[in-house]
């Protein structure tokens, strides 16, 4: 039995958990599309979005709100490491003649997908609706976009199992990955344009990884040109240099067969 | 006889703490072996070395004749202490998982899952989900995935915690039945249970093997009978005079009856009949109990240790 398989056993037995549990379903795309729906039309109708590279601020909040989906999807998912770990299941993936690598690789690669596909939920079911300039046509900008999620997901993984091998509790696991990600998502030119922002903040955005993610997703999908954008060549090369090297980061340190009381 | 499991001078610390101290025992091929020790003895940290297949710290550890290493647990099946499923897959899809990761597949090993599920009385709730069995049918549950891909070492640590006396029998049945050839390494603190199953076992105390052996060698070594002498009347002088056969310290009078310490039964029997035959109306010798055994090594232990 090869470790891919093992792997791809593991990553599906936790994508059928997540089908399972149907309320986590349902709440990670409804609650960003609500977002989108509320946030998008009140703030559309109630100011003038001049400040907008192109117009429309339902829009211009999608890419923001596909980054915000994948951040909480993959710390949700991340989190399955601690119900493995305390209904005992852990064990049985650690008690398997595979590598620990592999039962991670196997987890994260469930995360991945599920991130990538709830964005991809968002992404799908507000394209209709919202007045896209798909400046390199429908098939490229999807294209595009999912790269970009999964080069996000790649990273946020790795950084939700990083953390979760290391913080002993699931709360406090959840508390450093909110207080990390939360001001992250707003200086990331998720809900704003970061052109427009005092010098201070966008030194912060340009530092923050989520910032890229956003720029390849706004020049997917949002943009009618390039202007007021970082461009694919920076946003691809800090995501995947990020993505690799957080991944690996989360990969460097497995957990171990151990007993309780032991 | 070959050793299924060898261990030499075995040590593991947590931090501070010796979990296991010149752990040394030998597990004959084959058999089934009893780890018994209090709890934090170093029972289960011994089966989790054996479960991971992992290079002790210090000492030397063989399993199934060679050195500890990732692939010999395809050879390994452990049911741990506390139960290792997911709670939301049903017992069929977790044979069939465990499977997977055990390197098995196709219609011979759904076949195996079907007739494990079956022989251990969940073919009825395959489908359901594992939160909704008893903690009777998750222990069974456990054995068979652990017995699922036939391993050779089969490693049971407390297997039947809070488990009722039914289902206790209907599991070790099982078991027995499902096993093979496979040699059973069994970590408990239910002497009773070690007694009725093991062809051998081994004390463990603070990290260390303090006696190992038959149950019934473990018993006869300690030369200690108890004989329980019913009285026609209970007439304090006829007890001073049992008392003063028996020895200082060893009668004690219990429920209506004299119960008398002994090392040799045979011998002491007929110097009672001497000394208050008359008032003797019935008497009845029994054996040491494992648990006898157990206590008088592990005290045995504690005062040389002090």
């Amino acid at each position: 039995m090869s470790g891919a398989r093992v792997a791809a056993a593991i990553a599906l037995r936790d994508l059928k958990g997540v089908a399972k549990a149907r309320s986590q379903l349902y709440s990670s795309v409804l609650t960003p599309l609500l977002f989108l729906v509320f946030l998008g039309n009140g703030v559309s109708h109630g100011l003038e979005p001049a400040a907008l590279p192109a117009g429309n601020f339902t829009a211009y909040l999608v890419a923001g709100t596909v980054v915000m989906t994948s951040v909480f999807s993959s710390t949700f998912s991340s989190a399955s490491y601690y119900r493995d770990r305390d209904t005992g299941f852990l064990r049985l993936l650690l008690s398997s003649p595979h590598s620990p690598r592999t039962v991670m690789l196997g987890k994260s690669l469930a995360a991945m997908i599920i991130g990538a596909l709830q964005a991809a939920v968002v992404l799908g079911v507000a394209a209709p609706f919202v007045d896209f300039g798909w400046q390199y046509g429908v098939g490229g900008g999807i294209g595009l976009a999912l790269l970009t999620v999964v080069l996000l997901n790649l990273m946020l993984t790795g950084l939700a199992q990083a953390l979760a091998t290391r913080v002993q509790s699931m709360q406090g696991f959840h508390l450093v990955m909110n207080l990390a990600l939360f001001p992250l998502l707003f200086f990331s030119g998720a809900f704003f344009p970061v052109e427009g922002l005092p010098a201070w903040m966008k030194v912060l955005a340009y530092v923050n990884p989520l910032t890229y993610a956003v720029d390849g997703l706004q020049l997917a999908t949002y943009a009618t040109g390039s202007g007021g954008f970082i461009g694919y060549s920076v946003d691809f090369a800090v995501l995947g240099v990020l993505g690799a090297a957080v991944y690996a980061l989360g990969l460097s340190r497995v957990p171990k067969l151990t007993y309780s009381g032991e | 006889m070959s050793s299924a499991i060898e261990a030499r001078d075995v040590r593991r610390s947590y931090g501070e703490r010796a979990a296991l101290d010149g752990f040394t025992l030998d597990v004959p091929t084959g058999s089934v072996f009893g780890v018994l020790g209090p709890n934090g003895s170093g029972k289960s940290t011994f089966v989790a070395l054996v479960a991971g297949a992992e290079r002790p710290p210090g000492g030397r550890l063989t399993i199934l004749g060679e050195v500890p290493h990732p692939r010999l647990r395809a050879r390994v099946g452990t049911v741990f202490q506390e139960n290792a499923s997911d709670p939301l897959m049903s017992p069929r899809e977790y044979l069939l998982f465990a499977a997977t990761l055990f390197g098995m597949g196709g219609a011979a090993t759904r076949r195996r899952a079907e007739e494990l599920l079956e022989r251990f009385g969940l073919a009825s709730r395959a489908k359901d989900p594992i939160s909704t069995l008893s903690g009777g049918m998750r222990r069974r549950l456990e054995a068979a995935r652990a017995l699922l891909h036939r391993p050779e070492l089969l490693l049971l640590d407390e297997p039947t915690t809070g488990v009722d006396p039914e289902e206790r029998r209907l599991l070790w049945e099982t078991v027995r039945a499902e096993r093979g050839g496979a040699t059973v390494l069994l970590a408990t603190n239910d002497l009773h249970e070690a007694d009725e199953v093991c062809d051998l076992v081994a004390f463990v105390e603070a990290g260390r093997v303090v006696a190992s052996g038959a149950p019934a060698e473990l018993k006869r070594d300690l030369r200690r009978q108890t004989v329980r002498v019913e009285l026609t009347e209970a007439d304090p002088g006829i007890v001073e005079r049992i008392a003063a056969e028996a020895g200082p310290g060893r009668v004690t009078a219990l429920d209506g009856e004299l119960v008398v310490m002994t090392d040799d039964a045979a011998a002491l029997v007929p110097r009672l009949f001497a000394a208050a035959g008359p008032a003797i109306r019935g008497l009845r010798i029994e054996d040491a109990s494992l648990e006898d055994a157990y206590f008088q090594y592990i005290q045995r232990r504690a005062e040389a240790v002090r």
